[in-house]
């Protein structure tokens, strides 16, 4: 657990800081409240409608391929501290693994999922 | 340190994020609020499973969850909310109070046995081949390494398939197809 | 010098998240809320076994997790991607309006 304490005091150091920046900028600063500063800044249009864009769906699907080959990565750290011991054997079992994803990786690519259009 | 630990302490004020992120990640009315409350639930179990000395879950924690599964979900919350008034925008009335309590009471008689089990039933088990010490010594992520690729060879490999079904159900539900 | 969290306290954190996670999943209405507090009950019982595998010293309970998040994973893929389609199909992620099998 001691090695876990330089992280510890980053997050306080971090916590303290941020607060220290915020409150200090909100006690300290004096504020003008005009219609002219509230207004949209200079080049800027009044906004018609609403504000949130719909996002578009390929989005979705590359951000979903991210998730899984994660997990994949995921997998391959602690099979990367054992691959010693385990010789041909641990070798040959995550080939078998790499090969299904991959199986995975070449269906979405004859899909066309990856292409922007 | 003193009479409670260090340990001890640390664990309360984590507890304590875990339960009061995890509550206003249920109630808020923003989803995108509940997204980011939700980050701040899985900071603090990984902080949790570091004091309970599985340093490897706490790392995956971190990446998976907080990472790249709360990305999505942030994603799709951008897909598909245009606006935030998520539980108002139905033509079908709301629940009402009484039955919003009566779900709730539900789940604390839930919450009552839970607690009842945990603090009352005395746990048996074979006391296990890896004390916390020698786990330490050895490694923590060599050691889930070493039972992952050993005793649970099959469910590795299951878990490929599972990741291969998932990436194919996806691309087949969400791809456009033209 | 640091000793070791007992394992009720942890027990009890895990049986506070489920319910929390269960009365959101019952009484929110917005399908992708309800999906996170799904999430949130499966931390919880991540949080079960990490606590029982630290208890009785077995690195068993790691191993379960991890596979579980493997699962959390492909279910947020296939799950998300289904919240997506049924939005485009009835322009609304409400569980009381989203109730028809047929698209």
């Amino acid at each position: 657990m001691i090695e876990y304490i330089p992280i510890l005091v980053l997050l306080c150091f971090a916590i303290l800081i941020a607060v220290l920046i915020v409150g200090a900028s909100h006690l300290l600063g004096h504020r003008i409240s005009r219609k002219a500063k509230l207004s949209t800044y200079e080049c800027g249009m009044q906004t018609i409608g609403p504000t949130r864009m719909k996002m578009n769906i390929r989005y979705y699907i590359i951000a979903m391929l991210f998730l899984i080959f994660d997990i994949e990565i995921m997998f391959l750290y602690p099979w990367a501290l054992v691959t010693g011991g385990l010789k041909m054997f641990g070798f040959v079992e995550m080939l078998i693994f790499v090969a299904v994803l991959f199986v995975g990786y070449l269906y979405v690519w004859k899909k066309g999922a990856l292409e922007w259009e | 340190m003193d009479a409670l630990g260090f340990k001890f302490i640390l664990f309360m004020i984590t507890a304590l994020v875990v339960i009061v992120s995890s509550i206003l990640m249920a109630t808020r009315k923003n989803p995108i609020h509940s997204a980011l409350w939700m980050i701040v639930t899985f900071f603090a179990m990984a902080v949790i499973y570091l004091l309970l000395n599985a340093q490897f879950i706490a790392v995956a924690q971190v990446m998976v969850y907080a990472g790249a599964i709360m990305m999505l979900i942030l994603f799709v919350i951008m897909m598909v909310n245009m606006d935030k008034g998520d539980e108002k925008d139905t033509t079908k009335a709301p629940w009402s109070f009484g039955k919003k309590m009566a779900a709730a009471l539900l789940m604390v008689i839930l919450l009552v046995e839970l607690l009842f089990g945990a603090l009352f039933y005395r746990m048996t088990a074979r006391v296990g081949d890896y004390p916390a010490d020698a786990v330490a010594a050895a490694g923590n992520a060599k050691t889930v390494g070493a039972l992952l690729y050993g005793q649970y060879l099959f469910p590795f490999e299951v878990a490929s398939i599972l990741l291969l079904i998932g990436i194919v159900g996806a691309v087949v539900i969400a791809k456009r197809n033209k | 010098m640091f000793q070791e969290i007992p394992s009720g306290l942890c027990l009890v954190l895990s049986g506070i998240i489920f319910s929390i996670g269960a009365i959101g999943a019952i009484t929110r209405r917005n399908v992708i809320v309800i999906f996170m507090c799904i999430e949130l009950m499966l931390n919880a019982v991540n949080l079960a076994f990490i606590a029982s595998g630290n208890a009785f010293s077995s690195m068993d309970g790691a191993v379960f997790v991890f596979f579980i998040m493997t699962v959390a994973a492909v279910e947020a893929a296939v799950g998300l991607a289904i919240f997506v389609m049924v939005f485009r199909l009835q322009g609304t992620v409400n569980a009381d309006e989203v109730n028809l099998l047929k698209g």
